[in-house]
Formats: structure tokens, C-alpha cells, sequence
């Protein structure tokens, strides 16, 4: 596999639109859909006839062609969609990288929208799912029958063994979440803006599967988010300052299962998420130290762990340690997920901790980190997976 | 389990006598069948959509049939001589597909040419069904 | 609707009145059958039973019999006056209706029914055409179940014939309830809830998968194994990541493991389980390792690295799961 290749620096962000973060949207998922695409549209100061690709999730239910005649964006030379859930954020933006440098298309948005707490509930999980003879459903055969249902429980297995490996503890979990708290409270677009947690709340909020309490594990929200993707040259003549794409990835492991992946000789890391660290790092030539801000897909807190250490912020097992004493925060070393996360801002699906690495590289985070040249963004974890670098233009 | 042809005489029976236990597989088909033949056309016994989005996790057996596999229980060992006289039955736990029920019986009492049987139906869930049955059965 | 919960005495002493008013109504003029009692719906009838008495059949059997000649079964009794598929507007009563909205208001809005109780009279022969009467017998005061708190109302209803005849009784009894009132979330468990347990989520099977299954139910937990380079491997699947053979077979576990790692699932809870569930990530001996449950053992008392030794468990008929129980170890 190559870990080299030419795309380093070679597309930007442009633009950047979503809609409130809610419960209950009160709207069609299209309809939010159609409001983040045409705000991030606008932010990039285009036109909607000027859009020509689009991308979104597989488990996105706004066709591309459904928005495209609502917004008269007119035709579309590009449209792809990438498979398993949260682990698509990322890659949606690699998709549009490699549209806008092979020049099957010059303005990529690219989007996510759901309904998805007051719509279908991704946390109720898969015991619903009419056990039909195909691989993806045969998959769930080893789970379903057994009562592991949702995505809580799945990762919890995991969270589990990282415990039991490496000593680390539900405390060390709850870091995560103080930390996505505290950056939610002072974010008036988080659904958590002004209610940070102690550790002491997190330690008292109810189990959902041990060993993961209440507070382990983010939100179901409603909202969508979009983003235009277009080449550095383009881009430089738009509204906005142009946010460099270093480089986006995608990765699936040895052995990968959808959520599963417990037939690995060990379980306790991300191997999907090591190659894709691989990639970033190899061809853009940075490493961790020159991340000064990141957001850490943060969908249950025990994964942020060892996605710290397959970037190499921290050797294997050591992130427990890595993250005390307020590093993950604002002012620490590394302040992770400064638009609140998927805990604290809400849960679309990654493609909101995009737009806040978007908003640091522009320096227009409300909890803006002071002197970013780069940010990490990573996609959902023990799926076929995503994740990019972004940069300031030089 | 067999009807019993022959039937039974008012002499024949004792207290405490079981009678033959029945297994009755619960089908779905057998449950809307018998929803049906019973003029019952409720949707809770014959579409499992309208049934879960009414509460419960599926179609379950009407009470028409339930007294009417009572019946059935007691002349399969009584024969066709036998008068039921009444039925008198306390409701539990619905009857769904894919279950079986049990029906398990024994004489309870014998007086003046009546004979009370003692009826229960259970189900994996519990009993669905427990009564008494009285009978008239023919003597000498 | 709007719901007034009677809550102080007074108020409950004032709802129980307006109820106990309705003992000894009736519920509208009598109602007749559609048809009399007929050979053809009663051959319906023993057919979905499968009641193979030939009295309700079989003419020369009927009459040698004592019965005299065909009748129906006499517990096919209310099958004579249903109203049907298509009822007509006025098929329920006013004073029905009254006593239920009255109820309903009070937030009883659920319904079971709890009791019957059929005398015969006469016999249901070919040609007899039924009426009903209903009266209200009796509604009760409060009273607390297992289902919730509620008011149990009792009906008679009158069979009479063509010649006005009694035929037969009916006292039907059902529980008015307010949902959610019932004993605590466990014992509702125990009592009432277990009517509404549903199987387990059944396994999607394939070609790929079905010898785990097939094995399961005879008892045996199976491994694929690659018939080229003897690589065991789970979950299954139809080649050998080794080799790329597609051929392969299976050998039966020892059944020996221990606790790679093990959840405790509280929420959300689904009916088809009991809660807090356990559910472990087992390694065999063999080196492969599976999902499944613990039989044996208390959460609280799992741990990683535990020896455990598979048992099968017989969810149902079409179900049969491998579960793991801690074993003992002599040092
Ligand atoms: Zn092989």
C-alpha cells in the first residue's frame, strides 16, 4: 500500500454551514440538509449553480439529486457516497479532494443531515433488523442473539479490555467528557452550551452497559452539516480565509469488522485508525507535534484514548496519562474538541468536529486556541474509518 | 392426542383421574384461523403491525378460541356423549405464535350425573388459561 | 378527552357512585345473531380447532348420540352474535359507551380481560337463533393488581333463542386500569410482563454461517476449520484468509475458554432480555474467540480472565444458544 501520494496541500475548504443543534428540529431531514448545504454555500461566497460534486454518507437519506433541484444548483459532474456510519466524515472530504484535483469537478460540497433523536435512534441499536441472509446482516448474527445490540455495547466490550491491558479507569474515561463539557459551555451553538460536568457527575451518571455511565457516551441530535471543498487556487479568490487540506485519509484494518473488530490478536487499539495516521503523516510530513489542536471522534470517551496513541501523541497505553491534569483542554497541550464534541455540541455524525477544525485553522473557534498551523480531525472509531489534516494557508 | 370415540359413562371416571395432556403448538396460522372461524375480526389476532402498534409484540389468541380449545380439550377425553354444562375460565398470559400450550386436566368432582374437571392451559409464559369445566356424562 | 384523576376519598366515594349507577343496566335493545346456528360455520369452527367430535359433524353420529342430532360446540356460544367484520354504527351501546368514557376520563385506560364463565341451558342445535341481552352485574371499587390500580366491571350476558328461550349465560369480567400503576417494574416483570416477552433476535443465517446454528442446537459449538491449512476461524466465513480455500469443515470446541472481556448491559433494555445482561467476549481454547452470555454467575462477580466452560442454553424451539459458566479451579 502506498503511504506516499500526491495530494498534500492540495485542496481547501471554503466554506462552512450547518443548522442549530437540537432535539426535535421540528423539520424534514431534507429540509435541514438543504439549510447547512446552502449555508455553507454561502459562507464560501458562491453560487449554488457554481456547485458541481457532491458527497455525503451512505446512511444519509438526502439523495445529492433531491438537493441539487432544491437549491438550483443545476448539474452535477461528481456524487459519491461512502459506507459505514461516522467513519464516513472524513472520508466524504477525500472524496472531494481527489474530485477537485482530478478536475471531474471544481466545487465539492459535501454534507451530512439527520433527524436523529427525534427521527430514527442510532443508541436503541439493531434488534429491529430483520435477519435477512446477506453479509451485513450475518454480521450481526454473532451479537443480536446475545443481546449486544447497540453501538454503546459494542464499544464497551472494547473499553473493557483497554481497562484491563493498561490500568486504565472509568475516571480516565470521564477526563474525556469533562473536557467535551467544558468546551460545550462556553459554545452558544452546543446543545450543552453553559452546563459543564464535574468528574464527580460523570462518576454518579447511570450505567449504560459497564463499563461506560451515562455521560460516556455523546448525544442523539438533530441538525446537519455541510462543507465546500474546492482547489487552494479557487479557493483563494472567495469569501473566506482559505483552510488548507493537507491531507485527508481513509483506513480499514486486518480483520476490520463494523463495530467488532474482537477476533484481532489484540483489541486494545485502532489499527484502521494507525494506517491512517500512517498516510497523514507520511504525506504531508508532519507528525504530532506539530498539531496544536485536534478533534478526537468522541462518540463513546474510551476510544479517544487510543486514537491519541495511534497518532503517536502518546505511546501505546499511555493516553490515560496523556490526558490528565487539563492537556485535553483549553491552555493544555492538546486541546481536543474545542467546539464541545459529539458529548457537548453535538452528534453529526464528525461532520461538526470538521467545521471546528475549520474554525481553528480561520482563528474563529469560540474557543479558539492560540498560534494553529494544523488541525487533526478523526472520524468514527472500530469502523472502516477517516480522518485529515488542516492547515493555514502560506 | 385422539377424540375418544368410545366415550366415556358417568361410572368411568373417578376423582383425580388426569386427563391425556395436549399440546398445541401455536401457530400463527392457527391463531388467525381461529380468530376467523369464531367471527373475530379484531386486528390484534390476525396483523402483527396493528397487534405491536396497539402494545402488545404480536398477534395472540382470542378468547373465543381459547374457550373453544377448552371445550375441545375435555370432549377429545369425554366422547360425544358427554354435555358440557359449563365453562368457567380465568385469563392469563396471552397465547402467541411460536409458543405451545399445554393443556393439563384432571376430575375435580362427581355428583348426581355431573363431573367438574379441573383445566389448565400454559404457555412459556405462564398460564394462559385455568378453569373448570362441568359435564354431564351418561349413566348406567 | 380531559383526565380527572379521583384522588382524594371524596372524590374517589363520587366516581365509584357514578359507576355503581350503571349496576343493573342494559346495554340497549337485545341483539340477534346474523344467522341461526348452521352447519357450515360450525364446520369452520371444529376445522381451526381441530375438534374431531363427530357430533358437530357428522349427522349419523349426531344422532345416535345424545345430543339427538348436529349442535355446535357449546363453547362456540359467542362465535352466533358476533358482529362481524364490517359492524354497523350502532353495534355498541350507549350505556357501554358511557361507563367506558367515564373510566377512560378517570385515566383507566387500559383493558384486560380477567374472567368468563358460560352455563348451557340448552343445546346449540342447527337451526337455534341466538339474541343477546347484557346487563351490567357489578363494577367494583379500586382495587390494586399486578397490572396497575382499576375497577373490574362485570357483564351478564343473556343467550335466549327464537322461542325466547334461555339458552345460556355469559359473565364476562374485564379490569379497567390505569397503565403504569402496577407493583414495582420488577415484580410487573414476574406477573404480567412476561406475557409480553418476545424471542430473541433470531441470527441471520447463510450458507456461510448455518453449521454454528445447526450445531448449537445439538448441543455442540462448532469452529470452521480450513480443510486446506487446518486455520480455525470465526466468525465464519467462505474462504481462508491463509490460503484462499474455499474448502472447509468444522471441528466441535472443547468447550473451555476464559473471559477475554465481558459488558454488563443496563439500557436500553429490550423485552427479550433480562437486565442488568451480561454478555461476553469468550477465547475457546482452541483460539478463537466468541460472543455469548453467562449462565451461573452474577455480574458483579465477572472478570477478565475467568475460566468458563460452554453450556447451551434453549432460548426456544428454534433457538439455541452457547453460554458460558465459570468453573472452578483446584490449585
Ligand atoms: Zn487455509
Amino acid at each position: 500500500m502506498t503511504e506516499i501520494n500526491g495530494l498534500k496541500d492540495s485542496a481547501a475548504i471554503a466554506g462552512i454551514g450547518a443548522t442549530e443543534f437540537s432535539k426535535s428540529s421540528g423539520r424534514s431531514e431534507m429540509r435541514l440538509a438543504c439549510e447547512a448545504v446552502q449555508a455553507a454555500i454561502a459562507d464560501a461566497g458562491l453560487q449554488p449553480s457554481q456547485i458541481d460534486g457532491m458527497v455525503t454518507f451512505s446512511a444519509d437519506t438526502n439523495p445529492e439529486i433531491e438537493i441539487a433541484r432544491n437549491l438550483g444548483i443545476g448539474e452535477l459532474s461528481f456524487f459519491s457516497r461512502i459506507h459505514h456510519g461516522g467513519g464516513a466524515a472524513c472520508g466524504t472530504i477525500q472524496q472531494a479532494v481527489l474530485a477537485v484535483n482530478s478536475g471531474v469537478a471544481d466545487y465539492v460540497v459535501c454534507y451530512r443531515a439527520f433527524n436523529e433523536r427525534s427521527g430514527r435512534r442510532f443508541g436503541t441499536g439493531v434488534q429491529d433488523r430483520p435477519p435477512s441472509p446477506t453479509a451485513e446482516m450475518a454480521h450481526f448474527s454473532w451479537y443480536s442473539p446475545f443481546g449486544l445490540l447497540t453501538p454503546a455495547q459494542w464499544v464497551a466490550m472494547f473499553a473493557r479490555r483497554y481497562m484491563h491491558e493498561y490500568g486504565a479507569t472509568s475516571e480516565d474515561f470521564g477526563a474525556i467528557a469533562v473536557a467535551d463539557r467544558k468546551h460545550a459551555a462556553t459554545n452558544p451553538s452546543a446543545w450543552f452550551y453553559e452546563q459543564p460536568i464535574t468528574l464527580e457527575d460523570h462518576q454518579s451518571s447511570r450505567w449504560i452497559v459497564e463499563p461506560l455511565h451515562l455521560l460516556d457516551c455523546c448525544q442523539e441530535s438533530d441538525g446537519a452539516q455541510a462543507m465546500v471543498v474546492t482547489t487552494p487556487e479557487r479557493a483563494r479568490d472567495l469569501a473566506q480565509p482559505t483552510v488548507i487540506v493537507n491531507n485527508a485519509a481513509q483506513g480499514a484494518g486486518v480483520d476490520q469488522d463494523m463495530m467488532t473488530s474482537y477476533y484481532r490478536p489484540s483489541i486494545t487499539g485502532l489499527p484502521e485508525m494507525g494506517l491512517i495516521a500512517r498516510q497523514l503523516w507520511n504525506t504531508t510530513g508532519l507528525g504530532p507535534d506539530d498539531i496544536q489542536t485536534a478533534v478526537i471522534y468522541d462518540h463513546f470517551t474510551p476510544l479517544a484514548l487510543p486514537q491519541l496513541e495511534e497518532f503517536g501523541f502518546c505511546a501505546r497505553g499511555e493516553a490515560k496519562d496523556f490526558i490528565k491534569d487539563g492537556a485535553i483542554e483549553i491552555g493544555g497541550r492538546l486541546p481536543i474538541n474545542t467546539h464541545g464534541g459529539q458529548l457537548g455540541e453535538a452528534y453529526i455524525h464528525g461532520m461538526n468536529g470538521i467545521a471546528e477544525g475549520v474554525r481553528q485553522v480561520r482563528g474563529t473557534s469560540v474557543n479558539q486556541v492560540p498560534g494553529v498551523e494544523h488541525a487533526l480531525v478523526t472520524a468514527g472509531t472500530m469502523v472502516p474509518t477517516s480522518a485529515l489534516v488542516l492547515g493555514v494557508d502560506r | 392426542m385422539t377424540f375418544n370415540a368410545t366415550g366415556l359413562r358417568y361410572d368411568d371416571v373417578d376423582v383425580g383421574d388426569e386427563l391425556p395432556p395436549l399440546d398445541l403448538p401455536l401457530t400463527r396460522s392457527l391463531i388467525v384461523a381461529t380468530a376467523i372461524a369464531s367471527r373475530d375480526y379484531q386486528d390484534v389476532h390476525h396483523d402483527p403491525g396493528l397487534a405491536q402498534e396497539r402494545g402488545s409484540k404480536d398477534i395472540f389468541m382470542n378468547i373465543l378460541s381459547t374457550n373453544g380449545f377448552v371445550g375441545r380439550f375435555v370432549t377429545d377425553w369425554a366422547g360425544p356423549d358427554a354435555v358440557l354444562k359449563k365453562v368457567s375460565i380465568r385469563l392469563g398470559a396471552p397465547n402467541y405464535p411460536g409458543d405451545t400450550m399445554r393443556m393439563t386436566g384432571s376430575v375435580t368432582k362427581k355428583a348426581d350425573g355431573l363431573v367438574e374437571v379441573a383445566v389448565r392451559g400454559a404457555n412459556g409464559l405462564g398460564d394462559h388459561v385455568s378453569g373448570t369445566v362441568t359435564l354431564e356424562l351418561p349413566r348406567d | 378527552m380531559t383526565t380527572t384523576t379521583p384522588t382524594t376519598e371524596d372524590e374517589k366515594a363520587a366516581f365509584l357512585a357514578k359507576l355503581k349507577a350503571y349496576e343493573g343496566r342494559t346495554y340497549g335493545p337485545p341483539m340477534r345473531g346474523p344467522d341461526p346456528v348452521n352447519q357450515a360455520m360450525i364446520r369452520h369452527w371444529v376445522e381451526a380447532i381441530g375438534d374431531e367430535n363427530p357430533v358437530y359433524v357428522d349427522p349419523d353420529a349426531a344422532a345416535r348420540s345424545v345430543h339427538g342430532g348436529i349442535v355446535a360446540p357449546p363453547v362456540s356460544l359467542q362465535a352466533w352474535v358476533m358482529r362481524g367484520f364490517r359492524p354497523a354504527a350502532s353495534a355498541t351501546s350507549d350505556v357501554q359507551d358511557e361507563i367506558m368514557s367515564l373510566l377512560n376520563g378517570a385515566g383507566f385506560t387500559s383493558v384486560v380481560a380477567t374472567n368468563c364463565e358460560q352455563e348451557y341451558f340448552k343445546e346449540l342445535h342447527v337451526g337455534t337463533h341466538l339474541s343477546t341481552t347484557t346487563t351490567v352485574e357489578s363494577i367494583s371499587e379500586e382495587k390494586a393488581t399486578g397490572l396497575g390500580v382499576g375497577h373490574f366491571l362485570t357483564t351478564l350476558v343473556r343467550y335466549t333463542d327464537e322461542h325466547d328461550d334461555l339458552v345460556a349465560t355469559m359473565r364476562f369480567r374485564i379490569l379497567k386500569f390505569k397503565p403504569g400503576t402496577g407493583r414495582s417494574a420488577t415484580q410487573a416483570k414476574t406477573d404480567a410482563e412476561p406475557a409480553t416477552r418476545p424471542p430473541r433476535p433470531r441470527p441471520a443465517v447463510t450458507q456461510d454461517n448455518a453449521f454454528f446454528f445447526e450445531g448449537a442446537q445439538q448441543h455442540k459449538l462448532l469452529i470452521q476449520r480450513c480443510s486446506s491449512c487446518g486455520r480455525l476461524r470465526h466468525p465464519p466465513g467462505p474462504a481462508c484468509p491463509s490460503c484462499r480455500s474455499y474448502d472447509w469443515d468444522t471441528v466441535e470446541a472443547s468447550g473451555k475458554a476464559t473471559v477475554y472481556s465481558f459488558v454488563v448491559n443496563h439500557y436500553p433494555q429490550v423485552p427479550s432480555f433480562d437486565y442488568p445482561l451480561a454478555v461476553g467476549l469468550f477465547e475457546l481454547e482452541e483460539g478463537t474467540r466468541l460472543v455469548a452470555n453467562f449462565v451461573g454467575v452474577e455480574p458483579d462477580a465477572i472478570e477478565v480472565g475467568m475460566p468458563v466452560q460452554v453450556e447451551f442454553v434453549e432460548h426456544d424451539a428454534e433457538l439455541t444458544l452457547p453460554a458460558f459458566r465459570p468453573v472452578q479451579v483446584t490449585a
